[in-house]
């Protein structure tokens, strides 16, 4: 039988850098992957003459060498720098609501406040003491958690005790009055999935204090570029990478990790494994019942699953001045009410009260798509469910009417966009469902509610031996995943120490 | 964070209230086991295994093999789209792929339409070896090559060239049988008038139907023959459709056809975003594209290295893909025409020859990947499969 130290299950971007850890410490280590190609969410797919991003909208944490933000020290580490270019954007967002307003924000601290400032004058000193908490507290936190202080006190981090547990809304209805203003400073909930109602403040705070100190990222070649980076670390490392070939059973014996049989029913035997794969996948699919622990099964109990994305992937025919297409992030909210948005993700309808996303890199890096091409992606988020009771025949039909619908929104702040399609595909709840493997199409791993937060659900081991990655056992998103992984592969080189 | 420090967060008693209450009324996700593949293969299976219901003789060079499920329904597809076989042949594995012919208003049978290929592996297994009764495997259909309502025009002009009939064929019996609002201008290339697949079919359509034109455009033809001669050319297009305007053009066959017809498109002043393309296989005569090394002879034959050790010999004039199905190392496909990545294997070292346009991902360019289906071997290789 064949035996590696430990194997890796999915090449997702936790997966990807776990295996990467492992295989740089000399850790004999073997990397499954169903699909033919590294990434998880980190890819990228091919149409007619554009490549299309997948995923990656803001990468946060990079940072420049001069002043490094955590996640390009730990893509050093990795030996991935070197090999890719990152390129900086040159706004934080630009957020219109038709009627309303049209703002954009530059990732700077100082040029953030003063131009809300500009547009919100009444509220002058509530936005500048809005941002002054943010950096207050992320820094509280950098010192309790990242520098791992030993005597987290209430004396020494009293902005942590009072909002650690605080929602987004709390905060915003604190410090302003104006709805508007509420809505235009914090539309990154939607990263994340919860409404400021539900977020925590938090979470909030440390997205916004890393976009502004780290400023948003975006890679040349795309998210793809970055998953074959690691890839290659991992096969230059010697270590195993074995595509289109998924896991169909992770072995468990007396509570301990013993194996892993391969999708084409090949038995691997060793001791560790990493599941970059869905919780639910991991537990309820790989592993038997039979082995699985109760307190797996009574934390499940407590957690949701978040919502999926519907995505329209354009190759458009022209440069996207042309369209009036100025910024990389383009907020599209029609209104100030941001639990009607939330409402909305759990139906399969699309209208003018969607929040939705456009992102189109062309803006910041010319080669994004042949010469007097652009490419954009235009994403708003909605739960699987709804989509799973769409009988198969009528999904098709379903798909067109919705990206029709979703268009024409987008229609209100680019009206030339649809003249300029050369290519274009759509991504509904299913797709991701198809290319992920997570329940329900579940991007953002379980809901993340402040009850689910580490602080409630530490990522435990529960079977010896196994160990989680991804989404799905902390925070999701690119620079979160990417850490999950070494954190995971480090707390696996600890035990085999042991 | 120590317990000790949660529990003096400010708030922390109704946080842990709502864990109690979500741990006690939450879900349980042990019901949810399989649900994912079972919603997946609804609508995209990865494997479906298939029984040749019957038999259809077409032409003297073409049959239509009926194909029913074995297993599970046959999932929905787009008319355009194809599904590639699994085929063992001679103890070589490979896939084809083929475009399904019938509608896409039922899914109690799909069929393909196979054209015999000279020196065809996989075409004279289908058309000699395979009878009624017998079971295949494919994929679940496949392809971008379809009517998309939100970019295309509900007028259509269609050019088909042989066996490019396929797609063309479900789009319009689809159209017929739901009386659908689009109009196809179908412009069918072939070489002789014995070659034309489903003439009797578009024939008595085009005579029934107002919205369905059918003009079949003959290079070489026989003396009974007394249609319209040559190429599908500019000329002919407008004579036929008229304004270009408000319509989208669709173009699948041989790669004669586009080498001829796309420079006739642009030359009508039909921009690119109106015009789509159908893949075409591999080119039969890769030594002859621009860019092919001079040291390198057609025939000659390098040897591949795979890293799990195995080694074997390629030949210069074939795709990669093929060296690998002979020597039982197959790598998965679909498309084989370089479009959809699914062949992709790393090059580790050596050098392959990859015709200009095949989209491969940029960051694949730069990392050494190539979908070996359109990848000659000029050097010896080592890769990764």
């Amino acid at each position: 039988m064949e035996r590696y130290d430990a194997v890796v299950i999915g090449a997702g971007n936790g997966g990807l850098t776990a295996a990467a850890t492992l295989a740089k410490k000399g850790v004999n280590v073997l990397l499954l992957e169903r699909h033919n190609i590294p990434g998880g969410c980190a890819t990228s797919f091919c149409r007619g003459r554009f490549e299309f991003e997948v995923a990656l909208h803001q990468l946060s944490g990079l940072g420049t060498p001069e002043k490094p933000g955590p996640l390009r020290g730990l893509l050093d580490q990795l030996g991935v720098t070197d090999k890719l270019e990152f390129v900086p954007m040159s706004d934080l967002y630009h957020i219109v609501i038709p009627d309303q307003i049209d703002l954009t924000l530059k990732p700077e601290r100082g040029e953030m406040i003063t131009e809300l400032q500009k547009q919100f004058p009444d509220e002058s000193e509530a936005i500048e003491n809005y941002i002054q908490l943010v950096y207050d507290l992320f820094t509280q936190v950098i010192g309790a958690f990242y520098l791992k202080d030993p005597e987290v006190t209430r004396e020494k981090y009293p902005l942590y005790f009072q909002y650690a547990l605080k929602t987004t809304q709390e905060v915003l209805d604190k410090y302003f009055k104006d709805p508007l203003l509420k809505t235009v400073i914090s539309p990154y909930w939607v990263y994340m999935g919860l409404p400021p109602r539900l977020m925590s403040f938090v979470d909030m705070a440390a997205m916004l204090f890393a976009y502004l100190e780290f400023v948003p990222f975006h890679i040349r070649g795309g998210s793809q570029a970055l998953s074959n980076a690691l890839a290659d670390t991992i096969i230059s490392n010697d270590g195993s990478i074995r595509f289109n070939c998924g896991a169909k059973k992770i072995l468990v014996e007396s509570g301990r990790i013993c194996g892993v049989i391969t999708e084409d029913g090949q038995e691997i035997s060793t001791d560790y494994i990493i599941s970059n794969a869905s919780k639910v996948t991991t537990y309820v699919d790989l592993i038997d019942h039979e082995h699985l622990p109760q307190e797996v099964l009574s934390e499940f109990r407590q957690c949701s699953l978040s919502m999926s994305g519907f995505t329209i992937f354009l190759g458009l025919d022209c440069e996207p001045q042309t369209l009036g297409i100025t910024q990389s992030t383009n907020f599209i909210y029609g209104h100030t009410n941001p639990d009607l948005a939330y409402e909305r993700m759990k139906v399969v309808d699309i209208n003018d009260q969607d929040y939705m996303l456009l992102s189109c890199y062309n803006l910041i890096d010319p080669d994004f798509s042949p010469k007097g091409t652009s490419q954009a992606a235009l994403v708003t988020l909605k739960y699987g469910e709804p989509w799973l009771n769409i009988p198969p025949a009528q999904y098709l039909k379903e798909k067109y009417r919705v990206a029709d619908s979703m268009l024409q929104v987008a229609g209100r702040v680019y009206p030339d966009l649809r003249n300029h399609i050369e290519e274009i595909e759509i991504g509904t709840p299913l797709t991701h469902m198809r290319y992920l493997g997570t329940p329900k199409g579940a991007i953002y791993g379980f809901d993340h509610f402040i009850k689910d937060s580490t602080l409630f659900r530490p990522n435990r081991t529960h079977i010896k031996g196994l160990y989680g990655a991804g989404g799905w056992v902390g925070y999701n998103g690119f620079q979160p995943t990417l850490e999950s992984g070494v954190a995971a592969a480090k707390a696996v080189l600890e035990d085999m120490r042991a | 964070m120590k317990k000790e420090v949660v529990e003096q967060l400010d708030g922390y008693h109704e946080i842990i209230k709502e864990l109690e209450l979500t741990r006690k009324y939450g879900a349980d996700f042990t019901s949810e086991k399989g649900t994912v593949a079972a919603y997946i293969n609804r609508l995209h299976p990865s494997r479906l295994k298939l029984r040749v219901s019957d038999i259809l003789e077409e032409t003297g060079s073409t049959k239509t093999l009926r194909l029913v499920a074995v297993e599970q329904e046959l999932p929905p597809f787009q008319a355009g789209q194809y599904i590639a076989l699994d085929i063992e042949v001679d103890c070589i594995r490979t896939s084809r792929p083929y475009s399904i012919s019938s509608q896409p208003n039922q899914t109690g049978y799909y069929d393909i339409t196979v054209k015999r290929v000279e020196q065809g592996l996989v075409s004279s297994y289908l058309l000699d070896r395979v009878n009624r009764g017998d079971e295949l495997v494919s994929s679940g259909p496949a392809g971008n090559f379809y009517f998309n309502p939100i970019i295309h025009k509900t007028t259509m002009v269609c050019i088909a060239g042989g066996s490019g009939i396929t797609p063309f064929m479900s789009m319009i019996r689809e159209i017929v049988d739901c009386g659908l609002d689009r109009t196809i201008h179908l412009f069918y290339g072939n070489r002789t008038d014995e070659d034309v697949i489903f003439h009797e079919e578009l024939t008595n359509i085009a005579k029934r139907f107002d919205n369905i034109t059918y003009l079949p455009v003959i290079e070489d033809p026989t003396d009974e023959y007394s249609g319209v001669c040559g190429f599908v050319t500019s000329n002919l297009i407008r004579e036929l459709v008229g304004d270009i305007e408000d319509k989208s053009f669709f173009i699948c066959g041989p790669r004669g056809l586009y080498e001829f017809c796309l420079p006739e498109l642009e030359q009508m002043g039909i921009p690119r975003r109106k015009v789509r393309q159908e893949m075409y296989g591999a080119p039969l005569n890769i030594w002859e594209y621009p860019g092919w090394p001079q040291r390198v002879n057609k025939d000659d034959i390098f040897s591949v290295k795979l890293r799990d050790g195995r080694q074997l010999e390629a030949k210069a004039a074939e795709p990669l893909i093929v060296a690998l199905e002979k020597h039982h190392a197959s790598v998965p496909s679909l498309c084989r025409s370089g479009d959809c990545s699914m062949c992709r294997v790393k090059i580790l070292n050596g050098k392959v020859f990859q015709p200009a346009g095949v989209p491969v991902r940029k960051s694949d360019r730069q990392f050494g990947y190539v979908h070996s289906c359109i990848s000659y071997p000029i050097e010896d290789l080592e890769i990764l499969i």
